[in-house]
């Protein structure tokens, strides 16, 4: 992987015709100044991401990976650039704007689960459908649901402390497919957990995927990750190094592991 | 592939944010507790002068008269003794309510009719508001405005052209002092003077007969021995001489000298040997050990007070016609008298201010609270400062910064209630024990109860309205970051 061209071209889904791009980004730059010192975090990046993809985004810490995600994700703005969901300029959005597009149009899953500590499982998974309008009897039923779809419907009253890591995120998955989203943000989600509780989140990943048409993107250091994804990514320095179909690098796993 | 129109966010109902409000506080109350603990102390502190000062007020009020009871004898004998000050005639004057008893005195001492005397009450009143002006001055103004005089001597020095001269500029130099009427006014008061000290003259002069008409008729005897029988013969001379003395008063002038005389016998006694050792014997100590308070505390029972007249007439002693009754209840009295003085020294600040605690109390009070304020802020600042995380959460999730600030703002006013709460039941315990030991018995018959309510529901109140105040700042921040800025700095 060292010897990898810096100008290859980008590779794009086999069936690109009868897909639609739901995030693109241009020119994205995020540049932290602290004092006289600058840092960029991210350079120059330029990605589209289709409709119904699994993307993996790989890349050593520091790389900007967690940068990327926020952009992508409207957690944060960048520097320079432009970030488009669904045609949509981020940076044109109003607070209430950006608050609706965050509740309904993504859904995010992070590595230390960040589940609302005083809630139930079922708050947590009920928040952003308050937030969303919906009432709280048609929440409570579309929770339960959700939590029958990750297998944890029996513990919809246990507290985030009462429950494991990997139930934890399951809650969070749960949590963030709350109000349908059509993209699913994932940043390092098995990194906290073991083997096997890592496997039944992607298995519960690839499903919503596959079933759902949910775009995923999920930065991991998981090299199980590649063997469910459509493409994936590298970042390195703030700048994307490769983009590449999993068809394209699977002769090549060996060398990677 | 369904697609959403971007839309803005709905708001939440205030009843849905006040429910999640609260379930985050019923979690995070143990969590909490720092900032609940800095609560209730700083409300405690207020609580606990709201109360001593309202309860000294009480108790001020309801013992006024029996602190004035204490002081009858003593104030009899100045009366019969020496003529009243300028300053007193005048401020009696100024506050008489016609018919007014201390005019008819007035009027019969020094044979003013009493339409002169009504005649002269405005002066009068105007005089005791610039003698109060003058009073309240601090020492170096008022040497410089009117020079080392005092009291009414000030008006006299006024008068003369120099005096009057140094007063009006240096006044005019003050920025901060203000004449209570204007300075016209002022000094056509000053012009008239001599009409008011000629007439003060007259009652001084009236008075000073009185007192020597009656000390012709009591000769040598000293003034407390002859108002024994102010409700007899001196009495009527008292009255003759013209001081205003009825009878209901002359009856407990009568009873206070002879409780007096007995107070004294019996304070006697413990220098006579065998009383001292008989005593000494009976509670099994050293004669030498033996005090009086020690004896007044056991005849205060009525067994104990007719063994120890039992004693006094073993020793010979005139017991001064005590029975063992009269005794008990003299010792009783003293108690109370006691109880009284500490009342009256203890009170003596109460009145004026918030709630009318006094001003020293309203600022004592005031000064608190601003500290406190910020021990508040600090505790609510790193309660949501730890929270941020949280807070971007729940920006992830959707939520709008105006319900994250709602939702910080009702869980710190949560915390105030429940701080407030605590800290006013402390500080009313704190103080309520202080103030019973204090004034024990006199307490009861004057307990506040709904200023000490009102005290405490301001209390909680302020406890409220000072953690909301204070986590204003600092949630305003947490919910005007971008999500992931705020997990940042976590």
């Amino acid at each position: 992987m060292t010897d990898t061209p810096a100008h290859m071209p980008l590779s794009e889904p086999e069936d690109v015709v009868s897909r639609r791009v739901i995030i693109r980004a241009v020119g994205m730059q995020k540049v932290y100044q602290r004092g006289e010192e600058i840092t960029y975090a991210l350079r120059s990046i330029d990605v589209e991401v289709y409709t119904g993809e699994f993307i993996v985004v790989m890349g050593p810490s520091g790389s900007g990976k967690s940068t990327f995600f926020n952009m992508i994700g409207a957690l944060d703005s960048p520097s320079k650039g432009r970030v488009f969901i669904d045609e949509v300029d981020v940076a044109q959005l109003t607070a209430e704007e950006l608050a609706f597009l965050r509740c309904r149009k993504i859904g995010y899953i992070f590595q230390s689960y960040n589940l609302i500590q005083y809630m139930t499982a079922l708050e947590n998974v009920t928040t952003p459908m308050a937030f969303g309008g919906v009432m709280p009897d048609e929440a409570r039923k579309r929770g339960m649901d959700l939590l029958d779809l990750v297998g944890l419907s029996d513990r919809w009253f246990h507290r985030p402390i009462e429950m494991s890591g990997g139930q934890q995120q399951r809650v969070a998955i749960a949590r963030a497919l709350a109000n349908q989203p059509s993209i699913l943000l994932c940043d390092e989600p098995t990194a906290n957990l073991d083997h096997h509780t890592g496997d039944e989140i992607l298995a519960i990943l690839q499903r919503l995927n596959k079933e759902r048409g949910v775009t995923v993107i999920c930065a991991t250091h998981d090299h199980r990750m590649m063997n469910i994804c459509d493409r994936l990514m590298w970042i390195r320095d703030g700048n994307i190094e490769r983009i590449a179909r999993r068809d394209e690098v699977e002769v090549e796993v060996g060398s990677i592991e | 592939m369904k697609r959403i129109d971007v839309q803005n966010q709905p708001k939440l109902s205030s009843g849905r944010i006040f429910q999640i409000a609260v379930t985050g506080v019923k979690y995070r109350l143990f969590r909490a507790m720092v900032t609940v603990a800095v609560i209730v102390v700083a409300m405690a502190f207020l609580m606990n002068i709201l109360t001593e000062s309202l309860i000294k007020r009480a108790v001020a009020d309801s013992v006024r008269e029996q602190i004035e009871d204490l002081h009858r004898v003593d104030r009899w004998i100045a009366r019969l003794s020496i003529p009243q000050s300028a300053e007193d005639i005048l401020t009696q004057i100024a506050k008489a309510e016609w018919p007014s008893s201390y005019g008819e005195e007035i009027s019969a001492m020094s044979g003013m009719s009493m339409d002169a005397l009504k005649a002269m009450q405005p002066q009068a009143q105007e005089a005791v508001q610039y003698l109060r002006f003058f009073e309240n001055l601090d020492y170096g103004r008022l040497r410089v405005l009117v020079g080392p005089v005092e009291s009414t001597r000030i008006f006299e020095r006024l008068q003369t052209e120099r005096g009057w001269h140094q007063f009006s500029t240096s006044l005019a130099d003050m920025r901060t002092v203000r004449l209570p009427l204007p300075l016209e006014q002022f000094q056509a008061f000053i012009e008239g003077w001599d009409q008011l000290d000629a007439f003060i003259d007259v009652v001084r002069e009236g008075q000073t007969r009185a007192i020597e008409q009656v000390h012709e008729a009591i000769g040598d005897q000293p003034v407390v021995e002859a108002l024994q029988d102010a409700d007899g013969a001196f009495g009527q001379t008292i009255r003759a001489a013209g001081f205003a003395l009825d009878p209901e008063e002359a009856a407990s002038l009568v009873q206070e000298v002879r409780r007096m005389e007995q107070t004294l016998l019996i304070e006697g006694t413990i220098n006579i040997h065998g009383v001292r050792q008989a005593v000494a014997a009976e509670r099994d100590i050293l004669p030498g050990d033996v005090t009086m308070p020690m004896i007044w505390r056991m005849v205060r029972s009525r067994d104990r007070a007719e063994w120890f007249l039992g004693v006094l007439q073993e020793n010979q002693v005139d017991q001064g016609g005590l029975t063992p009754e009269t005794l008990t209840m003299i010792a009783r009295q003293r108690a109370h008298a006691r109880l009284l003085a500490v009342a009256e020294q203890q009170t003596m600040e109460a009145g004026g201010g918030l709630m009318n605690i006094g001003t020293r109390m309203t600022w004592l009070a005031f000064v608190s609270m601003l500290v406190c304020a910020v021990g508040i802020a600090n505790a609510m600042l790193m309660s949501v400062t730890e929270r941020f995380r949280e807070i971007a959460t729940l920006k992830c999730l959707g939520a709008l910064d105006a319900f994250i600030m709602t939702v910080f703002l009702i869980e710190a006013a949560l915390l105030g209630l429940v701080g407030g709460l605590g800290g006013a039941l402390a500080g009313f315990i704190l103080a309520g024990t202080r103030m019973a030991v204090t004034f024990r018995s006199l307490l009861w018959q004057a307990f506040p109860w709904n200023e000490i309510l009102v005290a405490g529901l301001l209390s909680i109140g302020v406890g409220m309205v000072l953690a909301a105040i204070s986590a204003v700042y600092p949630s305003f921040r947490a919910a005007r970051l971008a999500p992931m800025e705020a997990m940042r700095i976590e």
